[in-house]
């Protein structure tokens, strides 16, 4: 589904403030598979996103999504079937805009924005029925502008710009980390349903160990820009919280002579 | 006066329409606009003059309209290429064609400061010929032949900005990231954004050229500042609830506009100082809701001082 081959990202390369976001990164994932990825602050998670989204260009490296090289492509165009959520949740949603209104952009993902209605009828009933699942009330409040929504809403919302025209690809940057635990739970319970029912490939930062451990199929970890364990199968069942900082301060220590905690 | 005020307003209120795109819709700073504004009146003159001496057809004239539209919308298309495709800072992008749009436009009224529409028939003097040469009549005819093309042009947008390319538009000014995420390349949604713009500003060029018989090339400096300064009057004076709502505020802003120009002028103001008055006006509109807002809190906390005492 996705294959990351030798990618590198510096920032500022060639100056004191030379930084390695990604190192030589090789990765595969299996079309359905859904990964959690963990890492120190600026250990290159979110550039790791950035780089698949298009957002990021790659210094050097393949990315290659659905059987073709996207390396080169823009942003808008690996969106058709991306999905995603950012670590800011003021970041995913038009606040000038009415909940009704940014969800039309989203439905309209993949597809040309012409000069026909950008709101019909039959869209509002389903933005409705889609929202009511949310369980948050939004579906009374359609007309309502999203800059009055909360931060907890707003992710919420996004989450669903982001599935209501099912990616191929879902990507999730600490999407929960500015949320109120209770929320924080909510919008998670909602993410995992979405990616079950529609069996969506899926990528998920986050600094909850346990969330890390316990959700997906797989576990990454990276430090300074490079891959440094991957963890799965029986392996990662077996895995503590306690022991997976063992190993990765074992495995950090290994590679760069410090120790960085999670 | 109050008449021609109305006319003047009118005309301006198309280009404040066109500045309301490019500032509000897509949160663009456009000095194009200062150089489209011309490039439109030129197109219109020259085209007019191609109509047969004698004349009385409105054809030429009128086709001088959409024509003089489409040239502006290509200065916005040189604009938004530069911004977007040779990453320059919009400002700049805006300065770089405008500047251009100078030497264009002198090339367009063959090198002339003034060119007049030289006794072809106008898409005005058509229409006072129809009805009466009475100079009350005239201006009643202007205004309703104007108020025509301003709630054309006013319908038209707000249709477009309810169609697909119009959300993706307003949202590339809202939230550029979440644009791309959905999918929608934000580059040709500033393009376009900005060729509409400087198209509607080019038009209203055009009327101002029709209205008055004549192009100036040299007319066009501080039109940016007199759009801008009519969308925060009118946004001070009718509110900004919404997009829809802003634009019929930006016309409203700029009929009060010229109608304080008026009434200042009748006052003894002389012309030379028109352009500092503008930037005076936009000086007052953007301090009013501050104070407004400062006052009304300051009472707030004396209320809650003098409850807690
Ligand atoms: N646009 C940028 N310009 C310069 N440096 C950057 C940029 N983006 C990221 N970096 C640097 O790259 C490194 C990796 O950053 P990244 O945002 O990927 O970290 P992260 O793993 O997501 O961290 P966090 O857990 O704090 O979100 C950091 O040192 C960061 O300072
Ligand atoms: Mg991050």
């Amino acid at each position: 589904m996705l294959t990351i081959k030798n990618a590198r990202i510096t920032f500022n390369a060639g100056t004191v403030n030379e930084r390695k976001a990604l190192d030589k990164i090789n990765l595969s994932f299996a079309r359905g598979s859904f990964t959690t990825v963990i890492g120190s602050n600026g250990a290159g998670k979110s550039t790791l996103l950035n780089a698949i989204s298009g957002a990021y260009a790659l210094d050097s490296g393949h990315i290659f999504l659905d059987g073709e090289e996207i390396t080169e492509k823009p942003e808008h165009f690996r969106a058709r079937i991306i999905g995603r959520l950012f670590q800011d949740p003021l970041k995913g949603t038009a606040p000038n805009m009415t909940i009704e209104e940014n969800l039309a952009l989203a439905y309209g993902r993949g597809t040309r924005r012409g000069l026909s209605i950008g709101i019909r009828k039959a869209d509002g009933v389903f933005f409705k029925e889609a929202l009511s699942r949310l369980g948050l009330g939004l579906e009374d409040r359609l007309k309502s502008k999203v800059g009055l929504l909360s931060g907890g809403q707003r992710q919420a919302l996004t989450l669903l710009m982001a599935t209501i025209v099912p990616p191929k690809l879902l990507l999730l940057d600490e999407h929960t980390a500015a949320l109120d635990p209770q929320t924080a739970a909510q919008v998670m319970r909602i993410t995992g349903e979405f990616v079950r029912e529609n069996n969506i490939t899926t990528i998920m930062v986050t600094h909850n160990i346990d969330d890390a451990l316990h959700t997906g199929d797989s576990t990454i970890v990276l430090s300074n820009g490079r891959l440094v364990l991957t963890l799965e199968g029986v392996e990662r069942e077996s895995m503590t919280v306690e022991r997976l900082m063992k190993v990765y301060s074992a495995a950090a220590n290994d590679s760069f002579g410090d120790s960085m905690l999670l | 006066m109050a008449l021609g005020a109305l006319e003047q307003g009118l005309i301006y209120s198309l280009l404040a329409v066109g500045v309301f795109v490019s500032l509000r819709i897509l949160d663009i700073p456009d000095l194009t606009v200062d150089g489209s504004f011309i490039t439109g009146s030129a197109v219109s003159v020259m085209i007019t003059q191609l109509a047969p001496e004698g004349g009385a057809s409105a054809l030429i004239p009128a086709l001088s309209l959409p024509a003089a539209l489409a040239a502006g919308a290509l200065a916005g298309i040189c604009t938004g290429l530069i911004h977007t495709k040779l990453k320059v800072q919009p400002l700049l992008a805006g300065i770089i064609t405008m500047t251009g749009l100078f030497s264009i436009n002198l090339l367009v009224l063959n090198e002339k400061p003034t060119v007049s529409i030289n006794g072809r028939p106008g898409i005005f003097s058509v229409l006072y010929d129809l009805f009466s040469v009475n100079p009350t009549t005239r201006k009643i005819v202007a205004a309703a032949l104007l108020l025509v093309i301003v709630a054309l042009v006013a319908a038209l947008l707000t249709v477009f900005l309810k169609t697909q390319l119009g959300l993706a538009i307003r949202a590339t000014g809202d939230n550029e990231d979440m644009v791309r995420a959905s999918s929608i390349d934000s580059d040709n949604m500033k393009i376009i954004g900005l060729a509409i713009a400087n198209g509607i500003v080019a038009l209203s060029g055009a009327v101002l050229a029709q209205h008055q018989n004549f192009a100036d090339a040299k007319a066009g400096t501080g039109m940016v500042v007199v759009g801008i300064a009519s969308i925060i009057i009118g946004e001070t004076l009718f509110g900004k609830r919404s997009v829809f709502n802003s634009l019929l505020s930006a016309i409203g802003g700029a009929l009060a506009y010229r109608i304080f120009i008026a009434v200042v002028l009748q006052l003894g103001l002389k012309a030379s100082y028109f352009k500092l008055l503008s930037a005076v006006i936009i000086i007052i509109s953007i301090l009013i809701p501050i104070a407004s807002k400062s006052i009304a809190e300051r009472r707030a906390k004396e209320a809650k001082n003098n409850a807690d005492d």
